[in-house]
């Protein structure tokens, strides 16, 4: 992979809004509010293992006209996108000042969409009629819509991809944005991914036994990315550079078996990562795992990174602060890595010799069904 | 009818500069498979029925018909565990892959590991799972949601249940992109062969009739009663489809080496968005106008070498006055035959734009423009050479696939008969 540099981080999450807060919050060891619950009436759940981004108002960013048939997931992804433009310096009072909207792209990850949207629109189906359903609320049924709905607030003209790769998606975006960077499409892409908390969502996780000890978040992580000589053409400040990455896919052996994770497809993204970056083992200073206290997952996952970086690399797995966020899970763990990168703050190793200093840092992701996905990111 | 690239005496693997169609499959409302497929579309044969999957909802909202599949069995071309294991969407996007592969002629030792992706396009993915999920909770509460369906919905699982039945290993991934996944999903799998990340990529798409998503179309006042006319003065909107279209991509290289058997040679895919609003065209199309441009530049050709498009004619107002505009700027007096698939298939929504990638196979294989149906009465602010109701033939080399979608999706395929378009230059090149 070209070096492609984040030049921006837009961040809306259970440890604050906005880049500054996020990084405060690390820095001070804040947490998050778990159990909290705005979005749906949590007093029927018994201390629900969830945490929101506190306190979200997306009138405080983006005014308070147009927003009444907008769904969560599009909010907080259009308030992040809007941050990581400007903090670029790409826009500036909301005008594009470097690049024209025509070269700035989109591409982000969710793993289901709004099931916000879903839900509230199956039930006037089912308690009323489907004759009432909200026509314009119904465009927040797809998947892609919180990405079309950034395209229009921000006015990004060129292409607008969201990704659907269940926990891997919000580093399978910064894959596809090095690829589309590098077949000319764009001059600049806002990449990462978001996921936002619903009872659907909660439900479904606590009813599958998922969360004894891992709890869900929520958020939007999302950063602008450029090439990197671009950025150092427009003389932009880099917070990072993102210079690898790999996955893999590897299938259960039973036939009865939906869920799985293997070790095998995390080893193979690792080494692939590793070998896209031109860069050795011996060179990762940390790892920002994926892990969040699910089970096997983090097993597999543990143990696929140790196959390839020895049983002493040390692991970071900064999911038990700001939950497990899914879809943008993985671009939480890069913002992370830009942190740690940053010397924000020093990610607690949950095993392994943490290095006295960081200049490269591997950020893993292992989904649901098979995939593992890894990237490689450095200092500026 | 196959198309052969003679041998090469060298090549470098994994710098590929084409890429090429070695195989099609199809599952839809009018035939399954290519040849079916094929057949029906030559004929003008309509799939749309009157729905029987929500027939009363369907009667209460006073719209009842749609280009419903009423002839896929599953367990015809999956297993009993497959079949258990899979949302509609997914066994009808699995059987269509198999359909691929087989067309492809490409063994499982050739598909597996790393060097095979998938990548699949969608809009709602396994929408009835979450339906049949969403239902038992309205009803029951808590304890009547079904805990065995809850792995079963996520669009993920469309590429992940096609990655295991054909043993891929490489990327695996679903793009959602409304009405353009298609398109998008075989933009994206042909930048990964032309790129060196792939040599062989199962892409396309796939969508399920699903009862929410029609009453919001019925809601949207964007469904006809009875037929879809696009481009027609007198038409009523759409009418909604379903189904999977699935091509097996590969790099030359690949393809030279095991002398496949060559549909069609991808060119260039266009990609823009809009950025105006999420379910109504740009009213000067400019980013369709752009899309359709960098389709066509990115081929490394003009657009007097175009033969024929493909449109994504939904038969709405919006959509087919907007198409006619981007084509009159595009191909300015120079008037290239158009037509519409979803005359006869319906609106398949995100695997619309590859189900109708496969007609465009037929077309550059035998020269033979498919009819729009119910074309009547000329749309005078649609000043288009419309291929009305029967079927016209003529110089097919390279071919264009429109797909202009919700939330100001453009995506424009171009499709052309091996080694028509000039050699493509090397992938990074385009690179600012």
């Amino acid at each position: 992979m070209r070096p492609r540099a984040i030049t921006g981080l837009g961040i809306v999450s259970p440890l604050g809004i906005g880049r500054e807060a996020y990084f405060e919050s690390l820095r001070s060891g804040n947490e998050a509010n778990v159990g909290r619950v705005s979005t749906f009436d949590g007093s029927t759940y018994d201390s629900p293992r969830l945490a929101e981004v506190p306190d979200f108002d997306p009138t405080t960013f983006l005014g308070d006209k147009g927003l009444r048939t907008l769904d969560r997931l599009t909010k907080l992804s259009v308030v992040a996108a809007r941050m990581a433009l400007h903090e670029s310096g790409i826009k500036k009072d909301g005008a594009f000042v470097h690049y024209s909207p025509e070269r700035v792209g989109f591409c982000s990850s969710n793993a289901y969409g709004s099931l916000e949207a879903i839900t509230e629109l199956d039930r006037v189906a089912q308690l009323e009629d489907f004759r009432y359903i909200n026509p314009a609320k119904f465009p927040n049924t797809v998947a892609n819509s919180a990405s079309g709905y950034v395209s229009i607030w921000e006015d990004l003209r060129a292409l607008n991809v969201t990704i659907s790769d269940g926990n891997c998606g919000g580093l399978d975006a910064f894959a596809c944005a090095d690829l589309l960077l590098e077949g000319g499409r764009a001059d600049a892409i806002v990449v990462g991914g978001a996921e936002a908390m619903s009872e659907a969502l909660y439900l479904a996780f606590e009813k599958l036994g998922a969360l004894r000890s891992s709890w869900i978040g929520e958020g939007a992580s999302l950063m602008t990315l450029e090439p990197a000589s671009l950025a150092k053409t427009r003389r932009a400040s880099v917070l990072g550079n993102v210079v690898g990455y790999g996955t893999s896919f590897v299938a259960p052996t039973s036939e009865a078996v939906l869920l799985s994770a293997s070790a095998t497809a995390m080893a193979r993204a690792v080494r692939s990562a590793i070998a896209d970056a031109k860069l050795a083992g011996a060179d990762i200073d940390l790892v920002v795992s994926g892990v969040s206290g699910m089970g096997q997952f983090d097993e597999k996952e543990l143990a696929g990174i140790a196959e390839v970086l020895g049983p002493d690399a040390p692991v970071a797995a900064p999911k038990s602060e700001v939950g497990e966020t899914l879809g943008a899970g993985g671009a939480m763990g890069v913002a992370a890595a830009v942190a740690a990168l940053n010397e924000v703050y020093r990610p607690k190793v949950i095993h392994g010799t943490p290095r006295a200093s960081l200049k490269t840092v591997l950020v893993t992701a292992i989904g649901f069904y098979g995939n593992a996905s890894a990237l490689v990111v450095q200092r500026r | 009818m196959r198309l052969r690239v003679p041998g090469l005496a060298r090549y470098k693997r994994r710098v590929s500069a084409r890429v090429f169609i070695t195989g099609a499959g199809v599952v839809s409302s009018i035939g399954l498979g290519r040849a079916s497929f094929f057949h029906a579309l030559e004929a003008g044969k309509s799939g749309i029925s009157k729905v029987e999957a929500f027939d009363k909802t369907a009667e209460a909202l006073g719209r009842v018909y749609a280009g419903e599949i009423k002839g896929f069995v599953p367990r015809d071309h999956l297993t009993h565990a497959e079949a258990r294991r899979m949302g509609r969407c997914s066994q009808m996007a699995v059987a269509a892959a198999r359909m691929a592969v087989s067309d492809s002629g490409l063994t499982d030792v050739d598909l597996k590991g790393e060097r095979t992706a998938v990548v699949i396009g969608t809009t709602m993915g396994e929408a009835a799972v979450l339906q049949g999920l969403d239902h038992g909770w309205i009803e029951r509460g808590a304890s009547g949601v079904k805990r065995a369906l809850l792995p079963k919905y996520g669009s993920t699982l469309l590429s992940v249940h096609i990655a295991r039945a054909v043993g891929a290993e490489g990327m695996v991934l679903t793009l959602p992109a409304a009405c353009a996944a298609g398109n998008y999903a075989i933009g994206f799998a042909s930048d990964l062969i032309r790129s060196g990340r792939a040599d062989v990529v199962i892409t396309g798409a796939a969508e399920i009739l699903e009862e929410l998503e029609f009453s919001g179309f019925v809601r949207l006042a964007a469904m006809a009663p009875e037929r879809c006319q696009p481009f027609d003065l007198n038409r009523q909107g759409l009418i909604l489809g379903e189904g999977a279209g699935l091509l097996v991509l590969e790099s030359e290289a690949h393809a030279v080496k095991r002398n496949a058997q060559v549909l069609a040679e991808v060119g260039g895919v266009g990609i823009t968005c809009d950025g105006y609003h999420i379910t109504r065209p740009h009213p000067d199309a400019t980013g369709s106008i752009e899309a359709m441009k960098q389709a066509v530049s990115r081929s490394g050709i003009t657009p007097a070498e175009v033969d024929f498009v493909n449109a994504h004619g939904t038969g709405t107002r919006a959509n087919d006055q907007a198409e006619a505009k981007v084509m009159n700027d595009v191909f300015g007096a120079r008037r290239v035959p158009i037509s519409s698939m979803k005359s006869t298939i319906g609106h398949c929504m995100g695997a619309a734009s590859a189900i109708e990638a496969i007609g465009c196979l037929l077309t550059i294989e035998k020269g033979i423009y498919p009819p729009t149906m119910g074309y009547e009465t000329p749309d005078p602010e649609c000043n288009i050479d419309v291929v009305a109701n029967v079927l016209r033939r003529g110089k097919a080399d390279i071919v264009l696939n429109n797909s202009l979608a919700f939330g100001g999706y453009n995506a424009v395929a171009c499709f052309a008969k091996p080694g028509v378009l000039p050699t493509p230059p090397s992938f990074a090149s385009g690179e600012a």
